[in-house]
């Protein structure tokens, strides 16, 4: 269970969180909605431990991860994969490569069982013959496919996707998608996923919250979205009309 | 108080308004990167869990600024030969051309020169390189699969550029010296064996180990500042192109004012 308490978060000036609450239960999908530039990203980092909130608490089973060491979060690290916006793949290494850094420095797998866990995270994201791939050579969709079989490749018991379809077309935001319910299926994986799509958010989410001015507007299910007369929230059901 | 005068005095506290803000900024930089380095030398362990990190740097570092330092090296030899001759008076004898070319050579314009076109060179590439995996958030990525990217990315470079950089100027000083040679013989006519003879009177070890230790320092404040500029990177690819740039004013600076400091120190 991942349980944000009352979390505050300036840059300078700049306000991002002021006050957020947040809990995700296990093996459920949890959408993050809202504007970019907003603090989503952010409120995905802080959870993994890269960026610290000012105050606030954040719990990762039943662990605080805002006092934790740097080893405690070390570990806490290898509980979660991370998909980043635009996959942040290595781009000094080829795709094999990008799999296989973790593996090798955080396993005891011989050079055989890394090969074929490899192979296994790129079949789960449905991709074959890229690992002597260069990623700037790949495309947009492809990209974050390898940066989700990175992710995955140390079967990790959460799953963070930071705009897993922005910036794709329909056709590979679905693919993605697909993939993403796939995952929590065949992985069991409890996941937050960060989204300014309404569209893909309904096709992955079990549950939904809305991000506005630095703070959860609404926390619910598809319906309590469909039915809030707050405007902020229709704002979004419209732009799925539109689409 | 006139309507004159009240600019004035504006504009008077702006200016200590925005040195305060500089300064402080200046020290909390400082702070940042001292804290980096603290972090490498905490972790140096781990350095070696990543030896082909290191090896790689050494051969982007070193390997690929050969070309360049010997370039620069055998030009600055030729030019030092070239304007000494030029400089001395009839009744001084020639053989102290090649004196003053291994002397200047070795003890400062190789180290320093070398020093000045890697910090252009080196720095710049590790910049770019590091603030570009910063801002598309690769740094982040290491960091999320549970590498410390200090070690992982900062520690091989600056390794890399602590070893490099004294073999760098071991060739740029035999370079330039030869070049000194033939400079001396093609434009100032002296004989190679004068300038030999020059050279042979005038060289002490301790010039060259010098120029060698400039080396080893040189290439740890330019490999280390320009990782820490990379590594604070925001603000897009704009952030980077400027990072860049502050790396390559930076750290010229340092080299001219440390250059400065190890000779008042060790000479
Ligand atoms: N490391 C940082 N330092 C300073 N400001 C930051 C940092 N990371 C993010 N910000 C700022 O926080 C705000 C939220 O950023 P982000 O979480 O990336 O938004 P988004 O909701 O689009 O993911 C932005 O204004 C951004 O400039
Ligand atoms: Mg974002």
């Amino acid at each position: 269970m991942i349980q944000l308490t009352n979390i505050r978060k300036k840059f300078g000036d700049n306000e991002v969180h002021k006050g957020i609450n947040l809990e995700v239960h296990p093996n459920e999908t949890v959408v993050i909605i809202g504007k970019s530039g907003g603090g989503k990203s952010v409120m995905l980092k802080m959870i993994i431990g890269l960026i610290k909130p000012d105050s606030g608490s954040i719990v990762v089973d039943d662990k605080e991860v805002t006092t934790m060491t740097y080893k405690q979060l070390q570990r806490l690290r290898f509980k979660f994969g991370f998909l980043f916006q635009g996959a942040a793949l290595f781009d000094s290494m080829t795709v094999g490569e990008n799999i296989e850094l973790a593996l090798r420095r955080h396993s005891d797998y011989k050079d055989g069982d890394i090969r074929e866990r490899v192979q296994y995270a790129l079949n789960l994201v449905n991709l074959e013959n890229v690992e002597s791939v260069m990623p700037s050579s790949l495309s947009g969709g492809m990209k974050k496919r390898v940066g989700l079989a990175r992710a995955i490749a140390l079967t990790p018991k959460y799953m963070l996707y930071d705009e897993p379809t922005t910036g794709l077309d329909v056709e590979t935001a679905d693919g993605i998608n697909l993939l993403i319910n796939e995952l929590k299926k065949t992985l069991g994986v409890t996941s937050i996923v960060v989204t300014h799509d309404i569209h893909s958010a309904f096709v992955i989410g079990d549950r939904f919250a809305i991000f506005e001015n630095g703070k959860f507007i609404l926390t619910g299910t598809k319906e309590d979205i469909r039915n809030s007369p707050d405007d902020n929230v229709q704002k979004y059901i419209e732009s799925e009309i539109q689409t | 108080m006139t309507d004159k005068e009240q600019p004035k005095t504006l504009y008077f506290t702006h200016f200590f308004s925005l040195l305060g803000k500089g300064t402080v900024y200046f020290f909390e930089d400082l702070g940042k990167y001292f804290s980096i380095i603290w972090w490498m030398l905490v972790n140096s362990r781990n350095a070696k869990e990543y030896s082909r990190n290191i090896f790689q740097q050494m051969v982007t570092i070193g390997n690929n600024s050969i070309p360049i330092v010997l370039f620069v090296s055998t030009f600055v030899g030729m030019v030092t030969a070239v304007q000494s001759s030029y400089q001395l008076y009839d009744w001084i004898p020639r053989t102290v051309v090649g004196a003053l070319v291994t002397k200047s050579v070795l003890l400062e314009l190789t180290p320093l020169l070398t020093a000045l076109v890697l910090a252009g060179k080196v720095g710049a590439t590790i910049t770019a390189e590091l603030g570009t995996m910063r801002v598309t958030e690769q740094i982040d990525a290491l960091e999320a699969l549970a590498f410390d990217p200090i070690s992982f990315l900062i520690t091989p470079r600056v390794i890399a550029g602590i070893l490099m950089f004294p073999i760098l100027v071991v060739f740029g000083d035999l370079l330039a010296i030869l070049g000194g040679m033939f400079g001396a013989s093609a434009i100032a006519g002296i004989s190679n064996d004068a300038f030999i003879e020059g050279m042979k009177n005038s060289f002490e070890t301790w010039d060259a180990v010098f120029g060698i230790i400039k080396a080893v320092f040189f290439g740890y404040i330019i490999t280390s500042v320009a990782c820490y500029q990379g590594f604070k990177v925001q603000g897009g690819s704009e952030g980077v192109g400027k990072a860049t740039m502050n790396t390559v004013v930076i750290t010229s600076l340092a080299v001219v004012v440390m250059d400065f400091i190890l000779a008042s120190v060790l000479l």
